[in-house]
């Protein structure tokens, strides 16, 4: 530490530029993070909503809640703790009385009944009680200026909802999630409205100790996990993986980054590596010294990074699906800095192939 | 006493098939207060008895003993420390970290050896190196003459029994070489350290007990003076 910290503070300009590419890096992977998860939640933050254990879908909709349809009957063909029925569909909604291309806005009906366990808490305004009222997830307020009263004019019918209160962190496929009854949601659906046992809807929801004993007598449903089904909504899996390695790249290019500095410098003072040893200090004393400098430029580099990023978040507009995770924070950090450690490994090697004879002759 | 001691150490490289014998069978010793030259053309094997005796190789054939220990027969991890503790090396450039500031140069040492730093220690040596004013400077800030007297606080800081100087003076003008030595000479005695210093400037040897003189892997003695004995002016400057 004693060497490594002098040589830093003798060196600034030289490890400012090693820790201002650490932190570019870091950065860049804390930022990919936040969008990743936040992208991903947006996904998902409905279902994750409504604490359930599994879902039902029909077989043919080969996992796709848009394909999947059945009838409000087969409810009883299903034994679970907790039943709760569900219909999505999506839409196209304007402000009423705006008419700019701008004002039109994706959406997600969620047709349910209010008195289920996946009716969502409502954190402004009131539960919808009638048909054609909706409950709506907070981003249309914050970032359509939506509000309770409002009345929303559907894209392609005759169909207009009102706002009656605000729901937090319901996104589903990306979008705003309105709730309402499973009669309006037919309506947008379906552009008719059936009551019976016959009335079609997409989804159950099921709440159940275990997945497994969870029964179905009717052999054209199939009972998902929520963790199956999520991974299985369109799209999801492939942000996934193409964030997943992004980010998984750029921590390895930190590393060799870092890596390859450490290397170069390592190089440059092998003459005087040489004397030390010459002198009697132990190799492993100047490899722990090398090793030292790489982790304080690492957690220098890397802590600048994370800062960054928090302030960024608290200044980026609400539109940009960004979203901290602090256990994702906690885990990159420690991954960067790992690399970046075992990186200098290979300095390691080469001050222990330094001979100090050489320093001699 | 005898602090360092060479029996019948020699080194013999292989070049192809070429037999190159770069030291040949010497007996070698330096006792306490005693400042010993080794002399000669480069090429003739000093650099190679120096490293022998300083544990960063060993002798095809021989023992060194340093302070009793049996220096060459030891692991390599237990020369190192040996080497860390006995020994202590002033070489040709400068053996400084260039990234310390002076004091923090002695400092490493207690660092390495996880011991306190006793500053009234490293005051003491400062000032009888006249390095004092200099602590709080970086190696780069300093003349070649000061680098080297830091050098020599370096190697007699951690106490070792044995200094090995390796052209300790290359670089410097008659002036700062003469001072350097002479810092060499007096510490030698002072501290009673057993002192060898490789050179081929012969303008030094004056301050040195013994001299010995290399060629071709054979080393002699060529000098041996009387302990009181002060060197001249023609003897200096010759």
């Amino acid at each position: 530490m004693f060497l490594a910290w002098n040589e830093i503070k003798y060196s600034k300009t030289r490890f400012a530029l090693i820790i201002g590419v650490m932190f570019l890096v870091s950065y860049l992977v804390y930022f990919l993070t936040g969008l990743a998860y936040g992208l991903s939640q947006d996904n998902r933050t409905s279902v994750d909503k409504w604490e359930a254990d599994a879902i039902v879908l029909t077989d043919d909709s080969n996992a796709n809640i848009n394909m999947s349809m059945m009838p409000l009957k087969v409810k009883d063909d299903i034994t679970a703790d907790d039943v709760a029925v569900l219909g999505q569909a999506p839409n196209v909604i304007r402000k009423e009385g705006e008419t700019s291309e701008e004002a039109k806005i994706n959406v997600t009906f969620f047709g349910i009944n209010p008195d289920e366990f996946i009716m969502p808490e409502v954190t402004e305004g009131e539960k919808f009680t009638e048909d054609y009222e909706v409950v709506a997830d907070s981003s249309l307020q914050e970032e359509k200026n939506i509000n309770i009263g409002d009345e929303l004019k559907l894209a392609g019918s005759d169909i207009t909802v009102e706002v009656v209160g605000f729901t937090e962190e319901a996104k589903f496929n990306v979008a705003p999630v309105l709730y309402t009854t499973i009669s309006t949601y037919q309506d947008v659906r379906f552009e008719t409205i059936d009551d019976s046992e016959e009335g079609r809807i997409s989804a159950l929801v099921l709440r159940n100790d275990s997945i497994d004993s969870i029964k179905s007598e009717n052999d054209d449903l199939v009972v998902y996990s929520i963790k199956d089904y999520i991974s299985e909504i369109p799209g999801y899996t492939a942000q996934l993986l193409t964030f997943g390695l992004m980010i998984g790249f750029l921590i390895v290019i930190a590393a060799i980054v870092i890596g390859i500095f450490m290397y170069v410098l390592t190089v440059q003072k092998s003459s005087m590596f040489g004397v030390m040893k010459a002198q009697g200090i132990p190799t492993k004393y100047i490899g722990s010294y090398v090793i030292m400098q790489t982790l304080l430029l690492a957690v220098i580099g890397t802590f600048t990074g994370l800062v960054s990023t928090l302030v960024t978040a608290y200044f980026l507009p609400a539109v940009v699906p960004f979203k901290n995770n602090g256990l994702f924070l906690l885990i990159i950090t420690l991954l960067i800095i790992l690399f970046a450690v075992s990186g200098a490994f290979f300095s390691v090697r080469t001050v222990i192939k330094i001979d100090p004879l050489d320093a001699i002759d | 006493m005898k602090l360092i001691e060479a029996e019948k150490i020699s080194k013999v490289f292989t070049d192809g098939s070429q037999r190159i014998t770069a030291l040949e069978k010497t007996n070698f010793s330096v006792e306490a207060s005693e400042f010993v030259a080794v002399i000669g053309p480069s090429g003739s094997g000093k650099s190679t008895l120096l490293t022998i005796l300083g544990g960063l190789q060993q002798p095809s054939e021989g023992k060194v003993l340093i302070n009793g220990n049996k220096f060459s027969e030891e692991s390599d991890e237990s020369r190192t420390k040996l080497r860390f503790k006995e020994i202590g090396f002033i070489l040709q450039a400068s053996n400084l970290v260039p990234f310390l500031k002076i004091e923090d140069q002695m400092r490493l040492v207690n660092k390495v050896t996880k011991s306190d730093y006793e500053e009234e220690l490293v005051n003491d040596l400062f000032e009888s190196l006249k390095i004092s004013k200099l602590r709080n400077k970086y190696p780069k800030d300093l003349s070649g003459g000061e680098r080297q007297r830091v050098a020599i606080a370096r190697a007699l800081f951690h106490d070792p029994s044995v200094i090995l100087a390796d052209e300790p003076t290359a670089s410097l003008d008659t002036e700062r070489a003469i001072e350097v030595v002479e810092i060499l000479a007096s510490e030698t005695k002072n501290k009673e350290k057993a002192t060898i210093m490789v050179t081929h400037d012969e303008r030094l040897i004056g301050y040195c007990d013994k001299v010995y003189y290399m060629q071709d892997g054979k080393l002699k003695l060529d000098k041996e003076k009387s302990k009181k004995h002060k060197p001249d002016e023609k003897e200096l400057n010759r």
